[in-house]
């Protein structure tokens, strides 16, 4: 407990050392022809520097060593032998016999669970947008999965799709919709299918509550003003509910892209990148590199090359979507 | 067709779709809600799938306890994920107001700056952050894990506080300066109340990426007594035999706290994002 005293007087001094000087600064009792022009400059910078320094400290700093890890023979199982070793990280990467696989996975995984909970939660952003009666309490049940952690979703589906015991045998069984068990996770195609059920799952609720917070924005003349004119429902949708939500949709889809791309948890909960790596993507395999066989050299070398791929991908989105306020949601 | 035929097929067909995604979410949590509750050779009898539980036990939970040591878990994660959720609460207070309420130059480069952080792997910063850590004597500590949550949940948090910013009517802040407010004055006694809900809503959201995360607290903490909830369940998934009722228990209890967070404070995410929801 003292130490969460701790962590907390911490940050609790640093953020009240701002508050206080910004306090005084044109405070009331203080003639306003004193306030210098400089000082007004840097205010806005001042409220942003706790983020930022917490940010270039645990971004920043460990992204330059990675840079260098990447670039350099660094095994923590031969703490000895650390030296630069130019791109041969790279090389023994793209000689690796799975990456190929790993790299075909990445693709179907993102595209395959992105456009799952983008689909899905938009549609339920439109059902919930009228109001009716319970609509609080069903948005709490439904969103629930936004609070949930990978490891318990993870655990969930793995336990359900479980080859002897799970739900799912049984049910397809008891419906006549399969004749015999099938061993989801350990048929290799099947075990990803798992991953991406489990990742949508946990989605929804992410582009439901973003889109739906738009939706309530569009004012309600607009569609007045459109049906006076006689629309139908499919051209009020494209007409107007659309082009308002557009912004909404842009940053949310490159958001939950990079996201997901990114998260692996799932994976290693599910089926640890198996049977035989046909489950893995890129992060969860340079995961499994780095901290199976300690060569942190070879896993740094994949993560920069993720990390370039994200920022193509993220500057590709936004010129073709024609979007400039990235970030702004 | 007729208009009224219509309205109401329309009608059925939404509330079907409401009663599927309620089903989808509900569901899976039964199932596994019941499965905590289950006896062992309940729980792995392939012949008979039982969908309530024939012998109702509380076996599992008391295992959890006295055996997994469940408490300890409880406590580390509640020090690690209030602290971070307290920190990136005040942190995100003041960048989202310096981000909504002011213009200046590089305005727009913070911003890129705070997508980019969102592109980094997470396990690209973790490994030479391992390092870091290792030589900052941090390794094996909840500070050390503070602060890597920290970081990574608050570039979102920030963005959305400035979201809730900007939904609130600047000339309510003018007002106050008018009456002889200062600009904390005028902040804290003025906008803060009026922003009650997005500041609820984001400590919640960062607690809530605190208390799921599973993979830094796998790598940073190591020894037993200091584990997380996510990371002190993940040893009970042996390679040859996991403990599926222990886990189901642990797992429906460590969603207790946030399921009820959540639910109380969607409403506000949802109200809080929405424009104009604060007439000026």
């Amino acid at each position: 407990m003292e130490k969460l005293i701790l962590y907390l007087v911490f940050l609790i001094v640093i953020c009240a050392g701002i508050f206080l000087w910004m306090h005084n600064r044109q405070g009331h009792f203080r003639p306003r022809i004193l306030t210098n022009n400089v000082k007004a400059k840097i205010e806005p910078y001042l409220f942003i520097l706790p983020v930022f320094i917490v940010l270039l400290l645990m971004f920043g700093n460990p992204l330059i060593n990675s840079f260098i890890l990447a670039f350099e023979n660094y095994k923590l199982s031969a703490p000895n032998d650390i030296r630069f070793n130019g791109v041969d990280n790279f090389v023994k990467l793209f000689s690796d016999s799975d990456i190929l696989l790993v790299i075909k996975n990445s693709f179907v995984y993102v595209f395959a669970s992105v456009a799952g909970q983008f689909l899905l939660g938009l549609t339920l952003a439109l059902a919930l947008k009228k109001n009716f009666r319970g609509r609080g309490i069903y948005q709490a049940i439904v969103f629930l999965p936004w609070a949930f952690s990978a490891f318990v979703t993870g655990l969930m589906f793995r336990w359900s799709f479980n080859g002897e015991y799970g739900v799912v045998n049984d049910l397809l069984l008891k419906f006549n919709l399969l004749t015999e068990r099938i061993a989801w996770l350990g048929t290799p195609g099947i075990s990803l299918l798992v991953v991406i059920l489990a990742m949508i799952w946990m989605g929804v609720p992410f582009f439901a509550i973003m889109n739906l917070a738009a939706l309530q924005s569009i004012p309600a003349e607009v569609y007045e003003a459109c049906e006076i004119d006689g629309c139908g429902i499919v051209k009020k949708f494209f007409k107007i509910t659309l082009p308002y939500i557009k912004p909404t949709i842009i940053t949310t889809l490159l958001l939950r892209t990079i996201w997901v791309f990114n998260s692996f948890d799932l994976i290693v909960v599910i089926t640890n990148g198996g049977p035989a790596s046909t489950s893995q993507t890129l992060p969860s395999y340079m995961y499994t590199r780095a901290f199976s066989s300690y060569d942190f050299g070879l896993a740094s070398a994949l993560g920069i090359i993720l990390l370039l791929v994200l920022v193509v991908y993220s500057v590709v989105f936004l010129s073709v979507t024609n979007y400039n306020k990235a970030g702004d949601f | 067709m007729n208009p009224k035929i219509k309205k109401i097929l329309a009608g059925t067909g939404r509330f079907l779709l409401l009663t599927f995604y309620l089903l989808a979410v509900l569901l899976p949590i039964y199932w596994i809600s019941i499965t905590a509750f289950k006896t062992t050779p309940e729980i792995i009898n392939a012949q008979e799938l039982t969908y309530f539980p024939r012998t109702f036990t509380l076996d599992n939970f008391r295992e959890l306890f006295r055996m997994y040591n469940y408490g300890e878990m409880l406590k580390n994660s509640v020090i690690v994920s209030t602290s971070t959720g307290i920190c990136i609460t005040l942190l995100s207070i003041l960048g989202g107001y310096g981000l909504a309420r002011y213009k200046f130059r590089g305005k727009d480069t913070m911003l890129i700056f705070f997508l980019m952080t969102q592109m980094i792997p997470g396990i690209l910063v973790i490994i030479p952050l391992y390092i870091i850590l290792t030589q900052a004597g941090l390794i094996n500590t909840h500070f050390g894990l503070f602060l890597f949550y920290l970081a990574v949940n608050l570039p979102f948090c920030v963005i959305t506080m400035r979201s809730f910013f900007e939904r609130i009517p600047y000339s309510l802040e003018e007002a106050a300066r008018v009456d002889g407010c200062s600009k904390m004055r005028s902040l804290l006694e003025i906008v803060l109340p009026v922003m009650f809900p997005g500041i609820v809503a984001v400590f919640v959201f960062a607690f809530i990426g605190a208390w799921n995360e599973l993979i830094a607290g796998t790598i940073f903490i190591s020894s037993p007594d200091m584990w997380t909830i996510p990371v002190g369940l993940k040893s009970l998934i042996g390679k040859y035999e996991v403990k599926w009722g222990i886990l189901m228990a642990g797992g429906v209890l460590a969603l207790l706290p946030t399921a009820i967070m959540f639910a109380v404070m969607q409403k506000f995410v949802v109200d809080g994002l929405t424009a104009g929801a604060v007439k000026e």
